[in-house]
């Protein structure tokens, strides 16, 4: 039976209504105007409205019940008097009534309309519930979305909460985190602020939960009630949570994948939670357990990072300390041999002077490996000083040939020169390039038995092997070569990329050919890359090698990368454009209004170094697609007009990605040959 | 007739103290350079006592002293390991190998004298 409230003065009708109804209400001419009718449509809450038409303006009533009641599916009936009646608040009736009114038809109407009504509001639930589902939904995806943008467990953390909150509505919500040696963190969201018994006993109840967890089995990771830290997020406000608030409802799950936990979660809710409740409650803890894994990889590896770095950095000190602790017996070790073998302490026969001779040669070979050690350590901790200067690097590489053709003389092997009369002038350090040329001709000495041979061999102009991939751009691909071929033991193919590996000859052990230690080739790497210069091994196992050694025709910008370096390490998002003449700074600014060079908030200094420099550097940051057009027509023209306005000059580009060389290249053409159309 | 000593080892300046000492206390010394020449002096000189290096070219200490341990002609030639890798480990390849003794560089003459005149002592 519908709840009915009727508008008439009819008091047939009236009576008759409340008969079909549960419970019914009229409104009286005299003393009711539309305001009380609101204010009593608001109380009631009918099923029903019905307007007689034969009420003094009736039609506000009609227009106004729906509004009134607030409730989109009250059923309007309008009950008819005169057929003729022109009624213009039709659109606002659900059923129309006609008199005089038959009883059997008023029950009819009355019963369908209440049926409507009903149907009505199931439909309006239905739809309520489908709305909190797609909200529910909508915080899910958003919550899981976000978990993958972050590996930092705390924020991990807040996300999860944060999500919850939105989809439950919680009170109070505990989460335990697992750390290393048995921490933990407490974090702790409370819609009011919490009492310290109450926090007290929630981080003692998440431990015993999380603890009760394994049941009778082994708890991987324990936790030290001592050593839980609580961060907590509460609402201030005039409420304050105390251990009442633990009688209300509770959802507990671990927080695990397979068999790794990462912690336990707690959430508590003064209202029931619902079966859709407890669902995202799972989906999301279940969510956030992957991305908890990969935080505490990451933890962990990261850790691990910071100590291997450190054991390295000991490692180095240590070779350092030891080498110079050896150095020293060395000394007076030498003097002692070098005063009996004058003759200064007495005569000495020809076998003593053979005998001392020998140790002679030991001491100075142990200290050469002991210089090795020295400077790997000296190359690896950045303390190796350059003193680079632009000079003929011919009477370097005859300095050493001269130092190694006798000792080949004496092995009995062929040395063989064929070194070019000029040059030219590299920027170089001069000593460096002596021991980068020590090495290898002392290794291919080595290496190579009686009657073989050694060739040291130079190329001016020479391009490199392609598969040597270059830090740096060289725009003219200029090198000087230096090639050592021997006709030695060689190097297994599978050996060859580990020869320039610390201590490689001693990881192979038990096939030990001759004396060192290993150490040469990756000094002559290390000095060789400050350089600029490359290198490149050929070999055949007992057929010989040819080590060949490139240096750089350009070396100045050396200098420049040099200056770049530190300034680039200091503001990774800014491109450079090293320039000479104060005309170019022009083009600094254009590409600045293009965007292709931005300044950082941390803004820095150009440093514009003085001088008649004859090389220009540009650096390109991050290559963005809208800079690309801009490039294409103004860097080529810059390059040209540089070429043009002066002679010699050279031009070194350097992107910070690979892709995005190729894409430049691609778009002025190879770069190299818009340096040979210049020349 | 005095005790003949084989010298392996990779290093001449060893070889040639060695012999110069050994040779001061009365025994003939061979000396071999690489492991290939040591295993063919072994077996060509037939040696009273091999003094045998581990890190060789060609053929390690080892090998040599496996292949002449397991031929019933050469077994009972003494053959005393010298070598630089000291540690335990490698005293164990060492005597699995069947050396009669094992000794560490850098070592004192007299230690390695004390050792030969073990095997080989008047």
């Amino acid at each position: 039976m519908a709840k009915i409230f009727v508008i008439s003065k009819d008091e047939e009708f009236k009576s008759l209504a409340s008969k079909f109804s549960s419970e019914s209400r009229f409104i009286d001419y005299n003393n009711k105007d539309t305001f009380d009718f609101i204010e009593e449509i608001k109380n009631f809450r009918p099923d029903i409205i019905i307007v007689d038409s034969a009420y003094d303006s009736y039609e506000n009533f009609i227009k106004l019940g729906k509004t009134a009641s607030n409730d989109e599916n009250i059923q309007m009936v309008l009950a008819l008097h005169d057929e003729d009646k022109n009624i213009d608040c039709m659109s606002y009736v659900d059923g129309i009534i006609k008199f005089p009114i038959d009883e059997d038809i008023l029950k009819t109407i009355l019963n369908s309309h209440m049926k409507t009504k009903r149907s009505f509001d199931k439909l309006a639930d239905n739809n309520k519930e489908l709305s909190k589902s797609l909200y529910q939904i909508n915080a899910l995806y958003n919550t899981s979305s976000q978990f993958a943008g972050t590996l930092n467990k705390d924020d991990l953390c807040n996300i999860m909460l944060e999500g919850l909150n939105r989809i439950l509505s919680f009170d109070i919500a505990s989460v335990l985190i697992l750390g290393q040696n048995k921490s933990a963190v407490l974090h702790i969201n409370s819609l009011c602020e919490i009492s310290k018994t109450l926090m007290h006993a929630l981080k003692m109840r998440l431990t015993l939960k999380y603890n009760n967890s394994f049941e009778d089995e082994k708890i991987p990771f324990e936790v030290d009630f001592r050593k839980i830290k609580i961060v907590e997020k509460t609402k201030p406000s005039s409420n304050i949570y105390d251990l009442k608030i633990l009688n209300y409802n509770t959802l507990f799950a671990p927080i695990k994948v397979g068999d790794n936990f990462f912690g336990v979660i707690e959430i508590i809710k003064k209202e029931p939670f619902s079966s859709e409740d407890v669902t995202c409650f799972q989906t999301i803890v279940h969510q956030v357990a992957l991305p908890l894994r990969s935080a505490t990889l990451y933890e962990e590896i990261k850790e691990t990072n910071i100590k291997l770095e450190k054991l390295e950095k000991i490692k180095s000190e240590f070779v350092s300390v030891v080498s110079h602790e050896l150095r020293t017996p060395l000394t007076p070790i030498n003097n002692s041999l070098e005063i009996v073998l004058s003759g200064q302490a007495g005569e000495i026969s020809d076998d003593t002077k053979n005998f001392i001779n020998m140790a002679k040669r030991n001491v100075i070979r142990l200290s050469g490996i002991i210089e090795d050690l020295l400077d790997l350590s000296r190359v690896q901790t950045g303390k190796l000083e350059y003193k680079f200067k632009k000079m003929n690097i011919k009477p370097s590489i005859d300095l050493v040939c001269q130092t190694f053709k006798q000792s080949a003389q004496e092995k009995n092997i062929n040395f063989e020169e064929n070194i070019e009369d000029d040059l030219g002038e590299y920027y170089i350090d001069n000593r460096r390039i002596e021991q980068i040329l020590s090495n290898i001709i002392s290794n291919a000495l080595k290496f190579t038995s009686e009657k073989g041979y050694i060739k040291v061999t130079t190329k001016k102009n020479a391009r490199p092997d392609d598969r040597l991939v270059s830090p740096v751009k060289i725009l003219d691909n200029n090198y000087l070569k230096i090639s050592i071929e021997d006709s030695g033991v060689g190097i297994k193919e599978e050996d060859i990329p580990k020869i320039f590996d610390k201590f490689s000859q001693v990881e192979s052990s038990l096939a030990r050919n001759t004396g060192g230690i290993g150490l040469g080739l990756t000094i002559t790497k290390q000095l060789l890359d400050t350089h600029f210069g490359l290198v490149s091994v050929e070999s055949e196992k007992d057929k010989g090698s040819v080590f060949n050694i490139y240096i750089p025709n350009y070396s100045q910008e050396i200098n420049f990368r040099m200056e770049l370096n530190k300034t680039i390490l200091k503001a990774p998002n800014l491109g450079l454009i090293y320039i000479r003449q104060e005309k170019d700074c022009n083009f600094i600014q254009k590409l600045e209004e293009k965007n292709i060079i931005k300044k950082t908030q941390n803004s820095m200094e150009i440093t514009i170094p003085q001088g008649n420099y004859e090389h220009y550097f540009i650096y390109i940051p991050r290559l963005e697609d809208s800079a690309l057009n801009f490039i294409q027509t103004n860097i080529e023209q810059e390059i040209k007009n540089l070429k043009t306005n002066s002679e010699n000059c050279n031009i070194l580009l350097e992107t910070a990605t690979k892709t995005d060389m190729k894409k430049l290249e691609s778009i002025i053409g190879t770069l190299d040959e818009l340096g040979d159309k210049n020349e | 007739m005095s005790k003949k000593i084989l010298i392996v080892d990779d290093e001449r300046d060893i070889v040639e103290t060695l012999a110069f000492m050994l040779k001061q206390k009365g025994y003939e010394c061979i000396a071999a350079y690489d492991g290939e020449e040591g295993l063919k002096l072994a077996k060509e000189e037939a040696p009273d006592l091999i003094i045998l290096d581990v890190m060789m070219p060609k053929i390690n200490g080892y090998k040599i002293c496996r292949l002449l341990k397991f031929d019933t002609k050469y077994k009972e030639i003494p053959i005393i390991m010298v070598t630089a890798r000291g540690q335990a480990q490698d005293i164990q390849i060492g005597e699995e190998t069947g050396a009669d003794e094992y000794i560490t560089k850098p070592f004192e003459f007299n230690e390695l004298f004390d050792t030969v005149q073990k095997y080989v002592g008047e």
